[in-house]
């Protein structure tokens, strides 16, 4: 069974602006979201990625109903998300990412029972589903601590039990771990898929752009580019899209801008990412490249030794899910 | 139409007096234990009784008098500045309400009420309640400070009238203010609106400047506004002795604009959510 449905939905945000203070309105129109048909299936961690502006946040905001659709249809466990809003809103409920959507005056628990009044939860239950949820996302040592005391980590914990104050079937996680500690956001992912997918089977619809989060816990992603879903897939599917390429990662020292421009030149070659690092010191360039086939290894880095710099890293790897990312992105943009 | 106007839908009667309670307790735990808070409570309303007293003060040396419908009122500048004073904070916290939603909009909480279920109409009525109450008692304390410090002629003959008069102009203004608040959430301009409807309404009610001296005009559109006729009231009943039969007139107006309002507030909201959803206002990000 599907938990939640897209067909053709569309979301267009028109702006006005005038250039003058009695000037000539402009108006301007941005597809936010274009015809996006997705299906998600019960108890599934579904990861919806894409780079700022993909639409993201929006198919999130229409599928919870804060944000009315221009066209097209959407449904969540059946109900109509424009028509049936009430009802969706009483089995759904969101996460963002960030400090923001708490009352920092309020303690934790303060918190969490102002949410649970406003969606009903049975008078007798709100004291326990609290402190159940306090404790869920290790948060009871601090429960009637004000929320302006918590660190960054413990107020996204907080929002994440907020999330959980109507025990929603349907789940949405927009960027939960955005900003947070590398250890923290690991836990967050761990929580959300063996706590809430795995024991308690919700469905979960997350959004982020780090790659490396859907691909360690999601059940599929697709990937949202300019709002459009330009792929679909498991992570391992989507990673072997690039089927033929081989993922090279060099280190290199005493490289030109000439040199690694050059790259471009040699077929079958493809510049995923350049940037700056220092490697033992000094200053290198790290170089991702697509390379159709193992031969061109030795090559690459003769052409580097070739211009009197120096390979003092090489690594090959299978290419993974930012690799397809990357590379679906690109074709997309050209 | 109130049963309408709070059911919210078929299936979505959840409990309204919850989610007013639960407005209100978070509004006073998140608003009012701050300084800004106390200043305005504390400090503000005394500084202004002084402003009311000497900008009502000249009308008292004039020929300029106390008169509604033939009730004419000796002017007791103390206690005509003290009820004007209570009335007026009192809308001005009703009128915050509303610059409330901005902060809970910028917040992002305004994003996570509208997400729940529960009833637009009582969360705008929790949180006006919530800003009007915990102001309340701090007035209740200056007033009754002045009461003792102060030779105010009382004249009460009738205590309903009393009560009625103080009743219907709490729930005027409170209403007053919902729409208000609906209104601003539509305009995402609430902090605006209060600081811009401050001065007027002080003007055309009656507070600093009798209602008889005001253009005829200015003096009607005066009527408007709950404020005005709730004064009138509450100066009739409370320092002039009159009876309930006196201003029953004034209650009756009352209670059209209590109804009015809170039809008006429901609507509004309706339309702001609407609006909000379809612009994608709703929130900031």
């Amino acid at each position: 069974m599907e938990d939640i449905i897209c067909k053709d939905l569309t979301r267009v945000y028109e702006s006005s602006k005038r250039k003058r203070v009695f000037g000539e309105k402009i108006v301007r129109s941005v597809t936010a979201v274009d015809h996006l048909n997705l299906k998600v299936e019960e108890g599934e961690l579904f990861g919806l990625l894409g780079p700022n502006g993909a639409g993201k946040t929006t198919t999130v905001k229409m599928l919870c109903t804060l944000l009315l659709p221009t066209s097209g249809y959407a449904e969540v466990r059946g109900l109509d998300v424009v028509k049936d809003a009430n009802q969706v809103r009483r089995i759904v409920n969101m996460v963002a990412g960030g400090e923001r959507m708490i009352y920092y005056r309020l303690t934790g628990r303060e918190n969490l029972e102002y949410f649970a009044e406003l969606y009903d939860v049975p008078k007798q239950r709100v004291k326990s589903r609290v402190s159940n949820l306090l404790e869920l996302v290790g948060l009871k040592d601090r429960a009637d601590d004000e929320v302006e005391k918590y660190s960054k980590g413990m107020k996204q914990r907080l929002q994440i039990a907020r999330g959980l104050v109507n025990d929603p079937q349907v789940l949405f996680l927009d960027e939960p771990t955005i900003g947070l500690d590398v250890d923290i956001a690991k836990d967050i992912r761990q929580f959300v898929r063996k706590r809430l997918v795995d024991e308690q089977g919700k469905t979960v619809l997350l959004t982020t752009h780090y790659m490396a989060e859907a691909e360690e816990i999601c059940d599929r992603v697709g990937f949202l580019f300019k709002g459009k879903l330009v792929a679909l897939g498991t992570p391992s599917e989507l990673s072997r899209m690039l089927g033929k390429f081989i993922t090279l990662e060099l280190v290199v020292q005493g490289a030109t801008d000439q040199s690694v421009k050059g790259l471009s030149t040699f077929r079958d070659i493809e510049v995923v990412s350049v940037e700056n690092v220092e490697y033992m010191g000094v200053s290198a360039f790290k170089i991702i490249l697509h390379v159709t086939s193992d031969e061109l290894t030795p090559q690459t880095v003769m052409h580097f030794e070739k211009s009197g710099a120096k390979v003092v890293s090489l690594n090959v790897r299978k290419p993974n899910l930012e690799d397809a990312y990357i590379h679906l992105s690109r074709r997309q943009e050209s | 139409m109130l049963t309408s106007i709070f059911r919210g839908g078929r299936k979505a009667n959840l409990g309204i007096l919850r989610t007013i309670l639960a407005e209100m307790r978070k509004n006073y735990k998140q608003f009012f234990f701050t300084y800004y808070t106390l200043f305005w409570v504390l400090i503000l309303p005394l500084g202004n009784g002084l402003l009311y007293y000497f900008m009502y003060l000249p009308f008292t040396k004039t020929n300029i008098s106390f008169e509604w419908l033939g009730h004419i009122l000796n002017v007791d500048i103390i206690g005509f500045t003290l009820i004007g004073q209570l009335a007026y904070t009192f809308f001005l916290s009703t009128l915050l309400a509303g610059a409330i939603f901005d902060w809970e909009r910028a917040q992002g909480t305004f994003e996570m009420m509208l997400l729940s279920p529960a009833n637009r109409l009582a969360i705008l009525l929790g949180n006006t309640f919530g800003a009007s109450i915990r102001y309340l008692w701090l007035l209740i304390g200056t007033v009754f400070f002045f009461s003792f410090s102060f030779n105010i002629g009382i004249l009460v003959n009738d205590f309903v009238a009393v009560f009625l008069s103080l009743l219907l102009s709490f729930l005027a203004l409170l209403t007053f203010g919902l729409t208000l608040a609906a209104f601003s959430i539509y305009s995402r301009r609430g902090g605006l609106i209060a600081i811009a409807c401050q001065e007027p309404v002080a003007y055309v009610s009656g507070l600093v400047v009798p209602q008889n001296a005001l253009p005829q005009t200015l003096a009607q559109a005066g009527y408007l506004i709950p404020l005005t006729i709730g004064l009138i009231a509450l100066r009739l009943s409370i320092l002039g002795g009159k009876l309930l039969q006196d201003v029953q007139l004034l209650l009756v107006s009352l209670l059209i604009m209590i109804a009015v309002y809170v039809v008006l507030a429901h609507f509004l909201i309706k339309i702001a959510e609407k609006s909000a959803k379809t612009k994608g206002t709703l929130a900031l990000f």
